[in-house]
């Protein structure tokens, strides 16, 4: 039977790859006819909308962009029209390279077509307009915090753990965070309060998955809902009675002089807390550690046959260990991060950002570069199911809430297809 | 293995040192509660403030082990007295005849915890047997528990239909929202902890539109309130409405729940299915066991599972969701995980599990109301038992257990690869 299985799985890839393609033209063209008949078609011949660059805070911004006014009916249609040309040649065509980009081009195209219709006013005269530079800079504090987390899954997954825990991670760097920033106003120290907790919570998965080989998927679990309620027991007993720890500040901007004043770039990259600055630096000496050192070598090694890898002298056991509490410290960074832009530590706030950074990390195949792309969408459906309701959407909050969660499932259910995660990822390993 | 039978059974004190799944899941309860107690005393004020006084004089020490003392010690006394038996009350009662009800309180409310939880924990446990780890089984119980609802307020008719209707109502609910995950996972290769996880919150976000949109919303409400099912499709209370207690006819399905586990995992070939995925997926696959539909119905039936534990938890309390309906520390979904782990995915074992938890989870809302200590402890407690359970050979290092093979007692689920 085993035996028979091996040529079939085999020829399967190119089959399978060919089916995956259809079916991503085929959503591209619903997405098109979607755009062309609800926005297009759907909205007045007269209905007007502008998008507007200029960041509100006018004093950073000294170049003006003015604002682009357009017809909806006429854009979207366009839009539409664009989309279902894209998904025709990628049906017809069916390329072998660069689906994904047209599919990120799609939904850019879609994005753009569903904001101008939200803004829509009723005739020429402008009365609402979307402000894509405030929506940009809003969703960059999820996607920061994304990042964080997608970070650490990809320092513990390439050196073979699994680490669930982010979440509680999260917890815990912004419950700390959040208690240092409170008692000193610095938030370096709760930067460094953030690295550690974070570090701690890593340490001991590393400690349960690593020296006793329990499983990673349930520890990672079980931390989770530990700290969960742990955070939930020290709100009620310190801090409610003592309101001074968690007076929920929120890390000053610090703008870069110059660079901040480009437009639309400078306030989404520039003006941020500096905890953005160190996720940005972050991304890259990640992606440089893992693929450009030695070190890194024996991360991906150990992540990809520890016994090999333990055969020619790597110690697999510390490896992961220096992988996982790194890892973890950078998920407590990204707790802090978080607490440093949304204020005071609230039981629960962290509504599974944790689990969508792991998300992202497969969508980015294991990759810091290929993990902040995935960041970016989920970031910004996560600030647009909010900032949405405030425009004209007929469809109720609570199912607009839906709309980051059921991404990352369309996206985790094989937009991606099959993905190829570190061959010992989440195996104990047990040395001879 | 036939020499197991023909050896003579081991003396107490071997026994209570070797490391059987029973011993090393007592153990795990001890650890768990010695973190329990260091949380309470590291975060206690008036603990703190005691060692505080350890170093202005030398009576500091034992005033502080006293404080300390007493502080854990009344937390715990109100966990159990909270959750299954006042001993004061019980003399009382047992000698005058009188205040039964009020005694009986505490045991019928973990009973009352206890019942969605055994069920929703089989569901998981199934799921678990299977090497599929349902973390979405609170999102599909919230679906079963609005199914149920609706079902339950929207129609009326006689009890007979009525009842039975609102509970398929729950499992074809939770049904639905597990074949998700189910076929995600089986066809595209989706792993499920993540699309559960997801799912769930999606759940919420449609427990809140549904409890705030008006067919569904109680008449008359602007609040997050859904309506109220009717008399003919609740549970009833076993012991009537005038005894106070809330112990209700859930029971009952719970234990028809335990018996038909129990048949599908030990007697029936789909289970046997189950189990040998679970324990060796390529020898499954070899030995022809379609590996999607195994996938697909054990989905199925932990959704369904779960699906019913939504709407008897309902049925047979509140008789309406409201916006915080399984939410927090009412979660039994997440509760479950850590049952069906600390049960061994086995329905006696999940039964027992379930009761402890449900006596740690009640015990704790006791202890809040009356000391003050914040019922999350017992959220605390349960995990740290299931990290421990987790980990036997840890158990077994602390406690010098006898060295008996720990091949069993290792749990495992599946990586993102297979």
């Amino acid at each position: 039977m085993s035996l028979l299985d091996k040529p079939t799985e085999s020829i399967a890839p190119p089959l399978v790859n060919s089916r995956r393609t259809r079916v991503i033209a085929v959503l591209m063209a619903l997405v098109g006819l979607f755009t062309l008949f609800v926005f297009g078609l759907g909205s007045g011949a007269k209905t007007h909308s502008s998008l507007t660059f200029d960041p509100i805070n006018v004093v950073s911004a000294p170049i003006k962009l003015g604002s682009l006014s357009m017809s909806v009916r006429w854009t979207d249609v366009v839009l539409g029209l664009i989309i279902i040309a894209l998904a025709t040649e990628v049906f017809v065509r069916q390329p072998r390279r660069g689906v994904m980009a047209r599919f990120g081009g799609v939904a850019t195209l879609f994005l753009i077509a569903l904001l101008s219709w939200a803004a829509r006013s009723p005739g020429p005269s402008i009365t609402s307009s979307v402000n894509i530079t405030s929506i940009l800079v809003g969703s960059s504090a999820t996607v920061m915090v994304l990042v964080f987390g997608a970070l650490s899954g990809v320092m513990c997954e390439r050196s073979g753990v699994v680490n669930i825990a982010i979440e509680g991670q999260f917890i815990g760097g912004a419950f700390l965070g959040s208690m240092i920033a409170s008692t000193t106003n610095n938030f370096f120290y709760a930067a460094i309060g953030g690295l550690f907790v974070g570090g701690l919570i890593g340490l001991v998965l590393a400690f349960f998955s690593l020296r006793y080989r329990s499983d990673q998927i349930i520890v990672g679990v079980v931390l989770v809902t530990m700290l969960g309620g742990l955070s939930s027991y020290l709100t009620l007993q310190v801090l409610t009675p003592f309101p001074n720890f968690n007076t929920g500040d929120i890390a000053p901007n610090l703008a870069i002089p110059g660079l901040s004043r480009i437009p639309i770039l400078g306030p989404v990259f520039f003006n941020q807390s500096g905890f953005f600055y160190v996720m940005m630096i972050l991304v890259g000496v990640v992606s440089f550690a893992l693929f450009k050192t030695r070190y890194g070598l024996h991360v991906r090694a150990v992540g990809e046959h520890p016994r090999a890898a333990a055969s020619v002298g790597i110690n697999v056991i510390r490896v992961r260990y220096i992988n996982v509490v790194l890892g973890g410290a950078i998920a407590g960074l990204g707790g802090v991060a978080f607490m440093a832009a949304q204020g005071q530590f609230q039981v629960g706030y962290t509504s599974g950002y944790g689990y969508i950074a792991l998300a992202a990390l497969i969508f980015g195949r294991w990759r810091p570069s290929g993990a902040v792309v995935a960041c970016i969408i989920f970031g910004l459906s996560v600030y647009l199911s909010y900032d949405l309701q405030t425009y004209q959407v007929p469809v109720s909050g609570y199912l607009l809430a839906m709309f980051p969660y059921l991404i990352t499932i369309a996206v985790v259910a094989g937009l991606i297809g099959r993905v190829r995660p570190p061959a010992a990822d989440g195996q104990p390993y047990q040395r001879d | 293995m036939s020499d197991v039978a023909t050896k003579p059974r081991p003396s107490l004190w071997v026994r209570y040192t070797s490391s059987s799944p029973i011993v090393v899941t007592i153990y795990a309860l001890i650890l768990g509660l010695v973190i329990g107690a260091l949380i309470i005393v590291t975060t206690t004020p008036a603990v703190l403030d005691a060692w505080r006084g350890l170093f202005s004089s030398w009576n500091g020490l034992p005033h502080a082990l006293n404080v300390s003392f007493n502080n854990v010690g009344a937390g715990y006394r109100e966990m159990f007295t909270g959750s299954i038996v006042d001993p004061q009350g019980f003399w009382h009662s047992l000698v005058t005849g009188k205040g039964w009800p009020n005694t009986l309180t505490p045991l019928s409310e973990t009973l009352t915890y206890a019942t969605p939880l055994v069920i929703v924990s089989i569901g998981v446990g199934i799921a678990f047997q299977t090497g599929l780890f349902n973390i979405g089984a609170n999102g599909q119980a919230v679906i079963g528990g609005i199914a149920g609802v609706a079902f339950g307020s929207m129609l009326h008719m006689p009890t007979i239909i009525h009842l039975p209707l609102a509970l398929v109502a729950g499992v074809a609910g939770g049904m639905l929202c597990g074949a998700l995950p189910g076929v995600l996972k089986a066809y595209t290769g989706a792993h499920e902890v993540i699309v559960t996880l997801m799912f769930n919150y999606v759940t919420y976000a449609f427990l809140l539109f549904m409890v705030l949109s008006t067919p569904f919303q109680q008449p008359g409400q602007s609040n997050d309130l859904s309506r109220t099912m009717d008399p003919t499709a609740v549970l009833p209370p076993l012991f009537g409405t005038k005894s106070g207690l809330r112990v209700s006819y859930g029971v009952f399905v719970a234990a028809l729940v335990v018996l038909f586990a129990w048949w599908l995992l030990n007697r029936s070939s789909l289970g046997f299915d189950f189990r040998v995925t679970g324990a060796n997926p390529s020898a499954a696959r070899a030995s022809g066991i379609n590996a999607r539909k195994v996938i697909v119905v054990a989905f199925l039936i932990s959704g369904g599972l779960a699906g019913l534990a939504g709407v008897v938890q309902v049925a047979s309390t509140t008789h309406y969701v409201d916006g915080t309906f399984l939410i927090g520390n009412a979660g039994i979904g997440f509760t479950a995980i850590t049952v069906a782990l600390l049960g061994r995915n086995r329905p006696i074992g999940i039964v027992w599990a379930a009761l402890l938890f449900a006596a740690l989870g009640v015990g704790g809302r006791n202890m809040q109301s009356t000391t003050g200590i914040p019922l999350d402890l017992a959220t605390v407690i349960q995990s740290a038992i299931v990290l421990f359970v987790a980990t036997p050979v840890l158990v077994k290092e602390i406690f010098r257990l006898r060295n008996v093979s720990t091949v069993g007692l290792q749990i495992s689920t599946t990586g993102w690869g297979s």
